[in-house]
């Protein structure tokens, strides 16, 4: 082993497909999408199939991968983390909530895979294999009204009668909950017990006293379904309860909400960074068109500086983002960077898209001649927000700094 | 590939290096502020580790590990002690100067001497007290008649000034070509007509020491001129590039070991009836500062590791792209200019939380918030770096003005 940051052979060969295809089929439809408030299927079924022909994990499943398989992955291999980190920045930079809407299992994914029992990963994750079959979707239903951060105050209740359990309750802000085949869903036997009482069932489409409430009309990531979801003596069968009675006995149940993040905290960091580097990208366009070919002098200076530090800062955070990635692919704890990336994924990212609009001045703010600029500004917000916010994650990274940190 | 392993060679030296810096450095760290210098016995006991040749390649006598390894090893003995890495003997960055401007003979020469075993200094003289108001470039002149060069004129600031055996002193040859008319001229301490004028008092980094040259018709061969290869700007952007990076790795250094104090700290001290760490406004500042070391940490190695793949040649690369030299500066100045301001903010919010007891010289946070300032104005600073990292990403001609003296004379330029 060696430090080293190029990419090896197949990374690059694979980064210049994701890249062309980016550039020259996703890019071109973003707008259109954004104001459509959707991805049509059509165009999801063909990028699922090209996906698996190039065998890009960051493709098929939106977020890694939808095999039960836990073995241990070179860094090289496009499954790994790194592999998806490296894709998912180039597919984000084309379109944000494209990477959302793709079919697969999606954020239910990990805690499926994580903690279901051999016989639950094959149900669930076996309903995404054929190709031919209408396209499907997994959802990861955890938010409340009245719980977000404080994931450990949900309410929405839990109880076993006969061979079932009873589910009462709401959830919101789903992303994909309400096309998804199956949502996992957070319940809790008692609220008293805290985490202790968490359950998570994976509650299949058309479960009797399972409804969606409204789709949620939003500031940006408009092409991605928000769903809030109902459960109202919602009942699932018990072979529905993930990972059997018995993953319970301690405090598993909460735990199993939060292993998924570290592995999918450095892919929405590298989501974010996608974004940024778009409206980077684009406020370098155009100070090269404006400043460098005409030269204004005093301009020019100020224009590079504020290009300088958003560049830089959108670096900073896709090193930490490897390295959390890197980390996960061999085998050693990253909660602590896993957090760290995505608290400078998201603020770097919004830093950007706040500059790239100043630096295009007027003409920026303006959706007519600027109109990716505008989503991307619209977009970015949201990736300091969900999967934990900026302070959320700071809470995650001080109680591995600092000693008997309980909360706050 | 991308990794963040060390190979198990750096990860020795590494250790070795923390060693030295645990149990030598950091317990003297007043005593050689106080000294202003490196005691002997400090200084022998590095001699023997041999930093100061690391990345200096072996066919001029060097180590050849490459500036990776260097910044690994930087980073250590900053973490003891961030002036420690200027003030112990060793060509310094005339090792880098001389490799990138000079011949491999001439390289080869001038760092012979460094070799020996015993404590020397050298010294690159760039810096000068005023920008010139009536054109741009530098006001120290070279004249040159037939096989002699002729230099007048003052420098200052310059890292190790007293200490020094040998400068590279930079001059302008061509005045009418402003940044892109200048040459770089080996200069003994010797010479006729050098004079060193006394070290200044500094903010921090006490332990190296900072002052001015004066030269009154110091005639040096052509012999002594490093010309830079075929392109001597481009060769003269690299070593700034370069020896700013070392810097940036002792900025890691000292960020980590500012931090470090203070995540102790903070678990120690109460107030309100529980330790400081547990409120939510300090823990978060913990939180920020730790992302500021691992972010510093991973953009100096990337840019190091960049400068290393484009120095190596074909043969050593194999199958390995190569890597531009605008990416290579383009990391190195983001790197530069985030691990200098990291630094700052690690020393600044170490004082902070140690409150009233942080101001005091029984901590050591003081002296690593005063020396993080004067380690960001060695070299590149933020604002140069700034300016270089967009020409690099924007297709600018890259140019000397953009990494020497002043924001003045840059705007003029551009
Ligand atoms: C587009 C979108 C998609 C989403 N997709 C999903 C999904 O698929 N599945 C899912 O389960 N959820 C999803 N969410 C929900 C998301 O995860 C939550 O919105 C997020 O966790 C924040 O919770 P909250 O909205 O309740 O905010 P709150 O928890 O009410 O937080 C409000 C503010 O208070 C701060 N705060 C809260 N607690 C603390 C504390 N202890 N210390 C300091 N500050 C604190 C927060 O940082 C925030 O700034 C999605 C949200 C959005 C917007």
């Amino acid at each position: 082993m060696t430090i080293e940051f190029s990419l090896s052979k197949r990374q690059i060969e694979m980064r210049d497909n994701v890249r062309m295809l980016a550039t020259g089929v996703i890019r071109p439809q973003s707008l259109a999408w954004d104001r459509a408030g959707g991805v049509p299927e059509e165009f999801l079924r063909n990028l699922a199939r090209l996906a698996t022909s190039m065998g890009s994990s960051a493709m098929r499943s939106g977020l890694g991968e939808e095999g039960g398989k836990e073995k241990k992955k070179s860094s090289d291999s496009m499954q790994s983390n790194l592999g998806t980190v490296l894709a998912t920045e180039e597919l984000s930079w084309a379109d944000g909530a494209l990477l959302l809407s793709l079919p697969g299992p999606g954020l239910g994914g990990p805690p499926v895979r994580a903690t279901g029992t051999p016989e639950q990963k094959e149900r669930f994750f076996g309903i995404f294999k054929d190709q031919d079959a209408p396209l499907r979707w997994g959802a990861y239903a955890l938010t409340e009204p009245a719980a977000g951060s404080d994931v450990a105050g949900i309410r929405t209740s839990c109880r076993k009668e006969g061979r079932e359990w009873v589910l009462n309750g709401r959830k919101c802000y789903i992303t994909n909950g309400a096309r998804a085949s199956w949502n996992v869903v957070f319940a809790t036997i008692d609220p008293s017990l805290g985490r202790a009482g968490h359950r998570a069932f994976v509650v299949e489409k058309g479960t009797k006293g399972f409804g969606v409430g409204r789709i949620e009309d939003k500031m940006g990531l408009r092409a991605s379904e928000t769903a809030e979801l109902v459960f109202e003596d919602c009942r699932v069968p018990e072979e529905n309860l993930l990972g059997g009675e018995e993953k319970y006995a301690s405090k598993e149940g909460f735990m199993t909400a939060m292993k998924t993040f570290d592995n999918t905290r450095p892919i929405v960091a590298s989501m974010a960074i996608g974004i940024g580097r778009a409206a980077y990208d684009y406020a370098c366009d155009f100070v090269k068109r404006h400043y460098v070919m005409s030269r204004p002098i005093p301009r020019y200076a100020a224009m590079a500086e504020r290009l300088a530090r958003v560049g830089r800062g959108l670096d900073a955070a896709r090193t930490v983002t490897w390295r959390a990635a890197w980390l996960a692919d061999n085998g050693h704890a990253n909660a602590k960077e896993a957090s760290m990336s995505k608290a400078l994924g998201g603020q770097a990212a919004i830093r950007a898209c706040i500059e790239a609009i100043e630096i295009c001045g007027a003409e920026g703010a303006i959706a007519e001649d600027h109109q990716l600029l505008e989503k991307w500004f619209r977009d970015i917000k949201v990736y300091d927000i969900f999967e934990g916010t900026g302070q959320i994650q700071r809470i995650v990274i001080s109680k591995r700094l600092i000693s008997n940190l309980k909360s706050f | 590939m991308i990794s963040f392993e060390p190979t198990e060679d750096q990860r020795l030296m590494v250790d070795s290096i923390a060693q030295f810096a645990k149990t030598t450095l950091r317990p003297r760290i007043r005593e050689l502020e106080k000294a202003r210098a490196v005691p002997d016995d400090v200084q022998k006991t590095a001699l023997e580790l041999g930093v100061g040749l690391v990345a200096v390649p072996e066919a001029v006598g060097g180590a050849g590990l490459g500036l990776l390894t260097a910044v690994l090893l930087e980073e250590e003995l900053a973490f003891g002690d961030p002036a420690a890495g200027f003030a112990l003997a060793g060509p310094g960055s005339l090792a880098l100067a001389v490799t990138e401007l000079g011949t491999e003979a001439q390289a080869r020469e001038a760092l012979a001497p460094f070799t020996d075993g015993t404590p020397r200094f050298g010294a690159v003289a760039w810096g000068e007290k005023k920008a010139l108001a009536e054109r741009a470039g530098l006001s120290t002149i070279a004249k040159r008649d037939g096989d002699t060069w002729t230099l007048d004129g003052e420098k200052a600031y310059v890292l190790n000034a007293d200490r020094a055996e040998v400068f590279v002193v930079l001059a302008q040859v061509d005045p009418s070509k402003g940044f892109r008319g200048l040459g770089a001229f080996l200069v003994p301490k010797a010479a006729k007509g050098l004079t060193v004028a006394p070290r200044s008092t500094t903010l921090g980094l006490d332990a190296a020491s900072f002052g001015g040259l004066t030269l009154e018709g110091v005639k040096v061969p052509e012999a002594s001129r490093l010309a830079g290869g075929d392109d001597f700007d481009a060769a003269l952007v690299r070593f700034f590039a370069k020896q700013s990076l070392v810097f940036a790795a002792r900025s890691v250094g000292l960020s980590r070991a500012a931090f470090e104090l203070t995540r102790a700290y903070v678990d120690e001290r109460k107030s309100f009836g529980k330790p400081i760490g547990h409120f939510q406004a300090v823990a978060f500042t913990i939180a920020d500062r730790a992302m500021d070391v691992d972010a510093a940490r991973g953009m100096v190695w990337r840019a190091a590791a960049a400068w290393d793949a484009r120095d190596k040649s074909d043969a050593e690369r194999g199958d390995a792209p190569r890597v531009d030299e605008r990416e290579c500066l383009r990391q190195s100045a983001w790197a530069i200019s985030f691990a200098h301001e990291a630094a700052m903010r690690c020393g600044d919010d170490g004082v902070q939380l140690h409150g009233g007891a942080g101001f005091m010289r029984d901590y050591a946070v003081e002296k690593l918030m005063r020396d993080a300032k004067q380690l960001q104005l060695c070299g590149l600073t933020a604002e140069h770096a700034d300016q270089l990292a967009a020409a690099a990403e924007l297709g600018v001609p890259i140019d000397p003005a953009l990494v020497l003296p002043t924001a003045e004379t840059q705007n003029a330029f551009i």
